[in-house]
Parts: C-alpha cells; structure tokens; sequence
C-alpha cells in the first residue's frame, strides 16, 4: 500500500478538501480535446545546435517538461516544439520536418486545455504562435489525405 | 486484496465496466469518468503535497494522457485504477521538477499500467482508515493527522506545532505511516 493512496483515502473521507470547479471543469473539456484517428508522436532526446530563440543548445530528456526545445516523432515525421514564457504568456515555434514543400497545405495547430490556434505552415515546415496560456501544450500537423499527427502533452510553466 | 480492504463503492475503481471501446466514449460516458474519479485524482495529487495549482496541472495531466491514449488503454474494466496511477506519475513529475530535479529519461510510458495498489484510493476505505489512525499514540495520530490536512506544511510549522525537532519528523512519519499500514492489514 503506497503512503500517498493511504494519504488520499483519508483526505477523501476527511472531505475538506473538495475538488475546485476549475479542476472538474477542465477535465470535462478535455473531452473535446481527443483526435479520433490521430497519430501520437512521441517525445524524443535530441542533442543539437541552439533553436532559433534558445540559449545554451541545451535539449532536455525525453520526458523534461518545461520550456526550452523538444523533439517528438512517429512514423517517418518529425515536429521539433520550442516553448518559451514571456511575461508569464506562452510561446510556441516549431518546425515539421520533413518540409511540406510549396502548396501542401499543411497545417500546425497548438492546442491548451483552453485555447486552439492553427497557422499555415511555411514552405519550409516552420510554424510560431504567441499569446497562449502557460500550462499543457500540444501541437497537431495536419496534412491533406493524411491521419493528424500531435504530439504527446507537454507541461510548460514557468 | 483482501475484502475489507475493497468496501463495495471502492470496487466500483477494478470493476467498473465501460461498455464501448475506449475510443468511443461519448462526452456522457466521458463525464461520469469525471464524476466517479476526479476527487480521486486530486486527493493522490494533493497526498503527494502538490499545492492547489500544481495539482490542477497533475489530474489535468492525467486526463490528457487519456485522450492521447484512448487507443491504446487495453482494459476499460481497470480505468479508475489507470487514472489514479497516471495522476501519481503526473504529480510526481510535477515534484521533481518542482524541486529542480533532471529527468532521469524514458520515466513515463507512453501508456501507464494501472496499479492494482490505486484501488485503496477510497473514501470507505478511507473512513476505515481514520478509526485506525485514531487509535494510534501521539505523537502518530497528531503528525498523520497534520501530513493528511495540510500535507504541504513544512517541517518547520508542524516541529511547532507538535513540539518535536524538525529532523525527526520525516522518520518518525514513516514509522507511523508502517503502523497505520500493520493496523490496517491487521483488520483486513
């Protein structure tokens, strides 16, 4: 028996410490949050040359959250994610690799719990989205006749 | 598990049956999810001495390992369990990072195995475990009673309240969290 399921069942019992509506709510939604017939790419480690706005070059391990760069592939396609917080604002910049080329059409879409915005993404697979909430992150490409790829959550808090 | 350690509400966690595949949960069947085991959730989050907002990123961790995992979670009759169990991940990655620590590398699965342990996450068992503990001695029954209510105050603040030298607080906890656990195994 694990001291924190022993702690939580006595917390529950205790009932003094209900679950904020926040919390419940956010959980509800993450309903719609789900990618019916998406591919999950998962995190990979990458050591490498500094991105285009970090500092040292330095890439975390595979499941370091927080900002900085972050790598995550499935099946022959890469999104490397870089997530950097600005006055306490969420920005996030990428590239899909390999490139679309001209007139793929294809799409990135960053997704929170709260907030979705999707950009075209550029000729050579590059994408950024500024004004976000800190929090959980992911990005979608999207790329005609395609399944959707996304990459695995990301928590990105200051 | 022993049948007084898994009262009836409690098996609701290792038995509860999702009659679509996972994957097709509509947002009805999704809710109840929220309903039966969110307070779970935040209570394992909150045990590991998460504070409100850290915890609220914890359970909404673990729900969002879900949706990218409809696909994958082979055993919908053990949902409960690997929901508990992917907060515990999601919490305990949250501490580390909270405390500056380095990812030791591939920690998290892609899909977590629930733990078979998640399913004591109860409130009936919970309220059985309170009889317990308040047949302990002090200074158990005052320090579990702090570690349970206000599990993220400091040493500092519970070796006054409590009149005990903040270094022996950690080891005088555990051993009293090993009884609690004897007496309950006793009744089980």
């Amino acid at each position: 028996m694990r001291d924190e399921y022993l702690l939580a069942a006595l917390r529950l019992a205790a009932g003094a410490d209900p679950v904020p509506g926040r919390v419940g709510a956010d959980a509800r939604a993450a309903f719609h949050l789900r990618l019916p017939g998406g591919v999950v790419a998962a995190p990979v480690e990458v050591r490498g040359p500094a991105g285009a706005r970090s500092g040292d070059g330095t890439r975390g391990a595979p499941e370091d959250d927080g900002p900085g760069m972050h790598r995550f592939s499935v099946a022959g396609l890469t999104i490397d994610v870089e997530a950097v917080i600005a006055d306490g604002i969420l920005e996030v910049a990428g590239q899909v690799s390999p490139a679309p080329g001209p007139g793929a059409a294809w799409q990135a879409e960053i997704r929170t719990s709260h907030v979705s915005k999707t950009r075209d993404l550029s000729e050579n697979g590059r994408f950024a989205v500024g004004g976000l909430p800190t929090g959980w992150v992911s990005v979608v490409c999207h790329r005609p006749g395609e399944p959707p790829v996304s990459t695995r959550w990301l928590h990105v808090r200051s | 598990m022993c049948s007084r350690s898994v009262p009836p509400s409690m098996r609701e966690v290792t038995s509860m049956t999702v009659e679509e595949p996972l994957a097709r949960l509509d947002q009805a069947a999704w809710e109840d999810l929220v309903a039966r085991f969110g307070g779970r959730m935040w209570a394992v989050a909150r045990a590991l001495g998460l504070g409100p907002a850290d915890a609220a990123d914890a359970v909404q961790g673990a729900w969002l390992r879900m949706v990218e995992n409809l696909d994958a979670i082979r055993d919908p009759e053990r949902i409960g369990a690997w929901l508990v169990t992917t907060t515990r991940h999601e919490a305990l990655r949250l501490s580390r990072r909270r405390r500056g620590e380095v990812a030791a590398g591939h920690e998290l699965p892609d899909a977590v195995l629930p733990d078979p342990a998640a399913a004591v996450v109860d409130a009936d068992f919970g309220r059985h475990a309170w009889q317990r503990l308040e047949s302990l001695g002090e200074p158990c029954r005052s320090l579990l009673r702090l570690s349970v209510l206000r599990p993220e105050a400091t040493y500092a603040q519970i070796a006054i309240r409590l009149d005990i030298s903040p270094g022996s607080i950690g080891p005088t906890r555990a051993r009293c969290m090993s009884r609690l656990r004897g007496l309950l195994e006793e009744s089980a």
